[in-house]
Formats: structure tokens, sequence, C-alpha cells
């Protein structure tokens, strides 16, 4: 009896350890600082070596798009602005003045390199101004 | 119409609160015509919450734009179809189809509990009641659907076009079935917990009621995979993200749950954990309309954020510190009956399944909620990306397919060598030599190989049960397919679960393929230029441009080559819709696919320049369609499982279904 009870516990401490250990190496591996354009500045020059994803609204006029799928543009916080160049799927819903977030490097020539480029819906009080715009036009 | 919709969800939080003093005090008093009245209000609900949906529908149908959420999710031109279904597109219309699916629950608990449970009922009704307090509430105070907007506008925002898709079209809705019926084995838990009826009734209902949910959440799961797989163009079709997370968690629980449930059914045993695990699973489920709703999580499906987090927050606080209370208030009611004997038995293997997949539950959930702790703790926010929860749940995975290959052969108490050696021997060979062979064929990817294995050695576990019913049936002279036909409709559950099982070994195989063999290449044609990937070559034959009403449309036609042989053309667009409202998502890109078993070719049109050289990004995904075909085999396993009883058995049911599935379906096993 006390000897197959042992013999549980050590199977669910063995449960647990590789878990832990799992989770422990996949965050280690995995994470990303999340931060806005600001915050990125404000980093340099320590952020330049992390992977780090930035969000920031799309700066209107700013996007230039290579055939290829290469994209240049910049995003802002509304006081920084920052450069991006970006190769890859490009999300259908990225345009002017949406909220762009990328996800990669900070080079020291002080361009961001990103891997991932996705696009939020704006929300939706915008919509509903622009609605009302379009009434009174 | 408007003002019905109005009054409808009133008078529903009014008759929610009532259903809930009403059935509440009538199971602590004993009074019947309090209870037949809580009854009769959960029918009246469904009616009413039926109504305010009508009322909706009606209002998006007529295109009456002074209503706020008619505005933001429709437009003129929008297509009849997708003008209903924007029901669900947004925030308010979502919550009330929430509402809607729990009142139909609620309708089809109290049809069907009419004679039996009697003990149970008021209390299950109480709880269901509190639920949709909650929802109608939310629906009638703070998010209306029928909230009026200070002016009326002349059109609306329209659909999200990545919304209009037969997919989404349906996906939202079986996920929700899944999701919203999570609450039905809730409330019997709650509700056995309340009453002190702790018996095998609750227990056998909840089981019942989680495996529909639980094949609604599957399949909503997966047809969510297929939407982004065909829509969102990026040649996936799952990124972790904290959605698709959000419906993830509640399956592995109740998943969970299904198996421990047996545990319970045939030895007494488990009884607290099997109280926890449905539990949580309604915490989670709520947890995930939660984060989906609230956008405290950045997504890439960002639904708008709004006010009801709050509100969300506290809702959760009070189930879990209500159901936990009560939980540990009756801890003594819920001891075992039973022990386990050894770690080689079958109760053990069910033991270790819970336990992983309640580990993998656990590091989605943290690798969900990541940013708000660190932010909460660092004050920097952190996010742990597909590299985290692959590293974590591949691992998991697969120790769990080996589990579902020992499961369900290996002894109660305790296996013998006889057991193992009848049992195992030959699955286990086979499962070995496919991964040999498939080592020989060239194969490197360690995961895949141990993958590939140990599907082919629970594939091979299964064929084997079934050969083995077949075989002592048709050895008394029944021929084979009716021996095949009588062995499984004579043991639903257990033959049901197998072919499930079987569903599982297909996706997983899909899974473990495309994701390990993927290949992709990129290039920009002019017209007459090929591409080749693979055993395939593409030629660029011409860019069509053309328009309709709602979009200007791109259109590139590719003329495709297996090696030599012509096999048809392909043609992924690009579409511009004209008409943008403020629909911020003007753009889509539709991509062409040529489907097999063998792989997938995924092809987008990623962009076009003046002179007429177009870009394009090519995919070869092996085996994609045996996710979707699992699925399908999944949901036969399901319904066969579900399947009522015959009529000759059903006279004999009634006496024998409480003690008896597990008699009948079990005790062979």
């Amino acid at each position: 009896m006390l000897r197959g009870r042992i013999k549980f516990i050590i199977a669910i401490a063995v449960i647990v350890v590789t878990l832990s250990y799992l989770v422990y190496g996949g965050v280690k591996e995995a994470k990303v600082y999340y931060l806005t354009v600001g915050e990125l500045k404000e980093g340099v020059p320590s952020v330049y070596k992390d992977k780090v994803r930035v969000s920031g609204t799309v700066v209107p006029g700013s996007i230039k798009k290579d055939l290829d799928g290469s994209l240049e543009f910049k995003i802002t916080d509304g006081e920084k602005t920052l450069d991006v160049h970006y190769k890859g799927i490009i999300p259908d819903i990225f345009k002017d003045e949406v909220e762009a977030v990328v996800e990669g490097v900070y080079t020291p020539e002080n361009v961001f390199q990103a891997s991932v480029l996705l696009a939020k819906c704006p929300t939706k009080y915008e919509s509903l101004d622009r609605l009302e715009k379009g009434e009174n036009i | 119409m408007v003002e019905t919709g109005v009054i409808s969800v009133f008078l529903s939080f009014i008759i929610s609160v009532y259903i809930l003093i009403a059935s509440l005090a009538g199971g602590k008093t004993g009074r019947r015509e309090l209870i037949k009245s809580a009854e009769n209000g959960a029918v009246a609900l469904f009616f009413l919450l039926t109504l305010a949906c009508i009322s909706l529908i009606n209002a998006l149908l007529t295109r009456d734009f002074s209503l706020k959420y008619v505005a933001l999710n429709s437009s003129r031109d929008l297509s009849t179809i997708y003008t209903v279904t924007a029901l669900w597109a947004g925030q308010a219309g979502s919550l009330l189809l929430w509402s809607w699916i729990l009142s139909i629950y609620m309708a089809l608990v109290v049809v069907l509990n009419r004679e039996r449970n009697r003990g149970l009922m008021p209390f299950v009704l109480g709880v269901l009641a509190a639920v949709s307090c909650f929802f109608t509430y939310l629906i009638g105070f703070v998010e209306s659907p029928f909230e009026r907007l200070p002016f009326v506008p002349a059109d609306g925002n329209g659909l999200n076009p990545i919304l209009q898709n037969p997919y989404m079209a349906i996906h939202p809705v079986t996920l929700y079935i899944g999701y919203v019926g999570i609450t039905v084995p809730f409330a019997f838990a709650l509700g056995a917990l309340i009453s002190g009826r702790l018996g095998d009734e609750w227990i056998r209902i909840s089981r019942a009621w989680t495996i529909f949910c639980w094949t609604f959440l599957s399949l909503g799961l997966l047809l969510g995979a297929r939407w982004a797989y065909l829509e969102l163009g990026w040649g996936g079709y799952w990124a972790w993200d904290p959605v698709e997370n959000a419906a993830f968690m509640p399956w592995l629980v109740a998943t969970a749950f299904l198996h421990s449930v047996m545990i319970q059914e045939k030895k007494g045993m488990l009884k607290k954990w099997n109280m926890a695990l449905v539990i949580l699973t309604f915490f989670l489920a709520i947890f995930g309309t939660f984060i989906t709703r609230s956008g405290i999580i950045s997504s890439v499906h960002s639904f708008a954020q709004s006010d009801i987090g709050p509100y969300f927050l506290a809702f959760i606080g009070v189930i879990l510190l209500f159901s936990f209370g009560m939980f540990i208030l009756r801890l003594d009611d819920l001891k075992s009956e039973d022990h386990f004997d050894s770690i080689l038995s079958r109760e053990s293997a069910f033991l270790f399944n819970n336990l992983i997949f309640l580990g993998a539950a656990f590091s989605v959930f943290l690798g969900t909620i990541f940013p708000i702790l660190t932010e909460a703790i660092k004050g920097e926010k952190i996010l742990v990306g597909p590299p985290y929860f692959n590293r974590v749940n591949v691992p998991m995975g697969l120790i769990l397919i080996l589990l579902m290959g020992v499961g369900p052969l290996i002894s109660w108490r305790k296996a013998s060598r006889q057991n193992l050696t009848r049992n195992f021997l030959y699955p286990t060979i086979f499962g070995l030599l496919t991964g040999i062979v498939l080592f020989i064929l060239g194969i490197r990817e360690i995961v895949a190989l141990v993958s590939f294995g140990l599907c082919a050695f629970v594939s091979a576990t299964v064929f084997t049960e079934f050969f083995r019913g077949v075989r002592v049936r048709s050895s008394r002279g029944e021929n084979y397919m009716i021996a095949l036909y009588r062995l499984i409709s004579r043991n639903r559950r257990r033959y049901g679960g197998y072919i499930v099982h079987l569903g599982v070994v297909l996706i997983v195989i899909g899974i473990t393929a495309s994701s390990a063999f993927v290949t992709q290449k990129e290039a920009t044609l002019k017209r007459g230029e090929t591409l080749s990937i693979g055993k395939y070559t593409m030629r660029f034959d011409q860019l069509r441009r053309y328009s309709t009403p709602a979009k200007d449309g791109t259109a590139a036609t590719l003329t495709v080559f297996n090696r030599e042989k012509e096999i048809g053309s392909m043609v992924p667009e690009k579409n511009l819709y004209k008409y943008e409202g403020n629909r911020e998502i003007n753009q889509e890109t539709e991509v062409a696919l040529r489907s097999t078993f063998k792989d997938d070719l995924y092809v987008i049109l990623t962009g076009v320049d003046d002179t007429g050289a177009a870009n394009f990004r090519v995919l070869i995904n092996p085996m994609v369609s045996w996710i979707w075909a699992g699925g399908v085999v999944l949901l036969l396993g399901a319904i066969v499982t579900m399947w009522p009883a015959g009529v000759e058995r059903r006279a004999e049911a009634g006496a024998r279904y409480s003690v008896g599935v597990s008699k009948d379906t079990i005790v062979k096993a």
C-alpha cells in the first residue's frame, strides 16, 4: 500500500516537474517585451538586441509597398515615430491610421526590422464618429 | 419591433430573477407550485429571448440604422444571409446570442426533467437562472443590442469582409452551442452541491451534457481553424491567439472530465476531482467569453474594447467564491469509495490523462494571461508567443496520445503481465515498425516520428478491439457486417469513444505532417513565367480585373502542372471593397486552394503592380485534409456515443440506466 502510494507520488512529481520545466523553458525562449514606440525609444541602447513587440498607429502616407511584399512604414504613439521595415504577409486590414503591432528587433541604425506584422481594427467609437460625419456631409 | 425587443430583454431579466428566487425557495421549502411556476418561467424566458432575437434580426433585415448595432454591423448592400449572421458579428448581438442559447438549454432541461430528478431540479434551475440573470442584465442595461443612435446614418458600416464567409456564419454558433452548454453540467454539479444530493444522479446527467457540449466545442474549434486557413491567407490554421486559447481551455478541461467521470461511475472514486473539473470548465468558458469580449488581451481578433470587463470580473469572482465555498462545505460527502491499487491500471492511466490535460490547460491559461501577470507584477508587458505554447503542449500532446492507446485496454485495478502482453504486444510492434519505416523513408523530424509511431500504436489498439469483438460475435454465426453493427450498437459508449479516438488520431496526423513538413516559396512573375515548388509547377497566365457592385477584384490565373502533367488552374484573388463606409478592412485576400489527402497547394496573391507582374506566395501543406476528415470521424463517433438506446432497449432502460450504463459498456472493457 505504502509502496504503491510512493510510486504515485513519484509519477505525479515527474509530471509536475516536467511541466514546470517546459513552462519555464518556454517562457525563457519565447518571451517578447510589449512596448509602445515611446518606451522603445527610451530603452535605447539596451533594447537593441531584444526581441520586442511594438504597437503604434500607422502614420498616414508613410507606407511604401514593394511588389515582393517588402514594406516600409512609420508608426507613432502620438509623440515619437518609428521606422519599420518588414517583409512578409501583409494583413488585409493594414493601411494608414490603423493600429499596427510589429514584432522584431530594433537595430542600431534606428530601423525596426519586423518579422511579424499584425493590424488591429480600430475601436468602434471611431467608427461611430465616421458614421456621424457621413451623415453630415 | 424594436420596442418589442427592448421589452423582451427587460422582461427576460425580470423573469430570470424570478426563476432564481422561486426555484431556490421552492427547493428549500418543497412547495411544488413554486417549483412548477419557476419551470414555466424558464419556458417563458425562452419565448421572450427568441422574440428579442427575432426583433434584432428584423431590425437588421429592414436596415434600421437608427440602432447602433445595426448601423455598426450591417449595410444596405449586405446579402440576406450575412445580414442574419450579423446577429453575432458584434458584441451586444453575441451576448444576446449567449442569453438566447442559454434559454434554449434551460427550457430543454425543464422539459426533459419534468418527471425525473425532481430533488435536484429546483437547484439546477436556480443556478441556470443566476447565470441568465447576469447575461440578460448585460444586454438589458449595459450593452444593449437595441441601443439607439442620436442620429440616423444613411447607411451602416457593413459587415467586416473577412466575416463574410460560410464558415464564419456557422463557426461562432457551433462554438457557442458548446460554450454556453457547459452551463448545464455546471448547474447540475452545483445543484448537487446545494441540495446535498451527491449520488450518481448529477454525474450521469453532467456527463451526458458534457459529451454534447464537448462535441460542439470540438467542431467549433475545427471550423474556426478551417476558417482561418481559408480566409486569413497566412497559410496556417492555428496561431495560439488568445481568442483561440479561450475556446481551447474549456475543451481541455471538459475532455479531462469526460475521462475521469468514468472512474467515478465505475468505482466511486475521484468525486471531488470531478466536481472541481466541472466548476473549472464553466469558469474557463466564462473567462473565455470575458477575454474575447472585453479586449483585455491584445489579439488579432481584437474585438472592440468595452465596459463589460468589470462586470465579467465580478461575475467570475462570484462564481468561484460560491462554487468552491459550497464545494468545501460538502467535502465530507465527496469521499472516495475506493482507492488506487496500482500504477499499472486503468484508473491510473485516467488519472495521468487528467493531470496532463489539466497541466496543458494551465500552461495555456498562463501563456494567455502572461502579459497581464507581468504587467501587474513587474510593470512591463511581456508576452509569450507560439514557441512557448508549442514547446509545452507538443510533449504533453504526445504523452496523451500514448495514454489514448493504453487507457482503454489496460485492466482495472492492476494490470498483469499477461494483460499487457495480450493487449499491447502487437500494437507496440506496429507503432515501432511505423517509426522505423518512416525513418528509412527519410523522415528525420524526431517529433514527427514519435507522433506518427504513437498514432499507429493507438490505431492498432483500436482495430484490435473491433477485430476481437467482431470475431467473438461472428463465431456465434453472425455475418461480419452484422456482427460489427451489433457490436457498436450494443456498446455505443465504448465503441463510439473508440471512433472518437480514431478521429483524434487523424487530426493529430494532419497537424503533425502539416506543421513539420511545410514548404513555401515566394516569387514575382511576369505573364508566362513559371514557379516550381516540390513536384508542382505553376505558370502565371493572366491577370483579370473585374468589378462588382461591392468590390474591385483582381484575379490571377495560374495553370498548375504536377511534374509534366497539367492538373488544372488556380485563381487566387485580391479584392478591394469599393463601398468602404467605414469598414476599416477594405482589402481581402482570397487564397486559391487545391486540396488532396496527400497535400494542399495553397496560393496567395500578395501583390500586383502596374506592369501586370504579380507576386505570389505558394505553400505546400501536407495532409491538412486529414484534420478536417478527422473532425468528421470525431463527429460520427460522438453521435454513436450519444445516440439514444433503441426501442427494444428503451423499455428496460429506465431501471438499468442509472447503474447500467457502466455495467453495459464498461464492465466488458
